[in-house]
């Protein structure tokens, strides 16, 4: 490897690899957005489970919509058990969900920065050494922070800190219904050098169909073209060679 | 009428239990902080000192402390179980202080 190559870490999803020529480069941050119920969190999740079980690079969770214990509970049904992960200290869950309890922010003056997130994420990043790190949900922020000029400064901060030390981050983004854009901040894609869209569209009266698209990865020749992907027993699966039906 | 007159005693006695708890988290990278901790120590040095008892919690040294609370952005401050973000105006703090002393009150009748 000399160093024009880019070194790649496997997502270990099956399928997903082939489009992206092996993997995410690595240290970048990867953005996977879509409409609410696409399959992000799933795709996160095991981006961060096959990272510690197959290729044993320890991974960070930071939940900030759903509790771990409905995270856990959702990810046994694909035969993912992340309670064992942590014990093993491969895995930390990181709960910043709305469900633990918080101060009622009464007041709020544009005169602030995330450094509070971001040391939580790097005391958790140090504990288990970890080389994967997903925030899911990016989109949450917006609905807790009025200020979104200093919330996209300070997402770009973040993401610098976090793969500065070639930990590979993957953010998730909930596309809002009837939008067209990436995100609620429309700056999600270029805060990624990576970004990978999930779909579930409705082709009939009486069906839908999941696909993926790889929009962009830095300096990868990634298919142009929108893949059929759908949740299996095991997590997601994409089909390489099957265009969907929608596309 | 005794047993008031001994948990009155025993109030007095107890200076830390009227006290408003203010928790003030900032970092070693806020920019923003010192100004925020300066326009706090400024609006409550207008109270009797004893009135307020103050944790500082330095985020960069305690990050779970930051995680317990759920605090991601700084500076914040605290009072009484509600926050302000950012660098506060006097007269926020000054709702939140009332707006304590007055849950407390409310709690001793």
């Amino acid at each position: 490897m000399n160093e024009f190559t880019i070194e790649r870490i496997k997502t270990g999803i099956p399928g997903l690899d082939d489009l992206i020529e092996g993997g995410f480069p690595k240290g970048d941050t990867i953005l996977v957005a879509g409409k609410a119920g696409t399959g992000k969190s799933i795709l996160a999740t095991q981006f961060i489970y096959k990272g510690a079980t197959v290729y044993d690079e320890p991974g960070v969770l930071v939940t900030l919509e759903e509790p771990p214990s409905a995270i856990k509970r959702n990810m046994m049904r694909f035969g993912m058990d992340l309670k064992k992960l942590e014990e093993e200290n491969m895995l930390s869950l990181v709960d910043l969900s709305p469900a633990r309890p918080q101060p009622k922010n009464l007041y709020e003056y544009p005169s602030f920065d995330l450094s509070g997130l971001e040391a939580i994420i790097h005391s958790h990043i140090d504990r288990i050494n970890a080389k994967r790190v997903v925030i899911d949900t990016l989109s949450i922020l917006a609905y807790k922070f009025k200020s979104r000029d200093i919330l996209r400064e300070e997402f770009f901060k973040i993401c610098a800190s976090i793969t500065k030390k070639d930990t590979t981050l993957l953010l998730t983004s909930e596309i809002p219904a009837r939008d067209t854009g990436l995100g609620v901040f429309d700056i999600e894609a270029f805060l990624a050098s990576g970004v990978i869209v999930l779909y579930n569209e409705k082709i009939s009266d009486t069906s839908r169909s999941r696909s993926i698209e790889v929009l962009k990865l830095r300096g990868s020749k990634h298919s142009s073209r929108i893949h059929s992907m759908r949740i299996t027993d095991e997590g997601i699966r994409v089909w390489p060679g099957e265009i969907s039906p929608g596309s | 009428m005794v047993e008031d007159e001994e948990s009155e005693e025993a109030a007095e006695q107890d200076p830390t239990s009227s006290q408003i708890e203010i928790i003030f988290f900032k970092s070693d990278t806020c920019a923003f902080c010192p100004r925020a901790e300066e326009v706090l120590f400024e609006t409550i040095g207008d109270f009797d000192s004893g009135m307020f008892k103050v944790n500082e919690i330095n985020v960069s040294e305690n990050p779970e402390a930051a995680e317990e609370y759920g605090v991601f952005a700084l500076p914040t401050i605290m009072i009484g179980g509600v926050a302000v973000t950012g660098i506060p105006e006097p007269e926020a703090l000054l709702k939140m202080i009332l707006g304590s002393r007055m849950s407390q009150s409310r709690g001793a009748d």
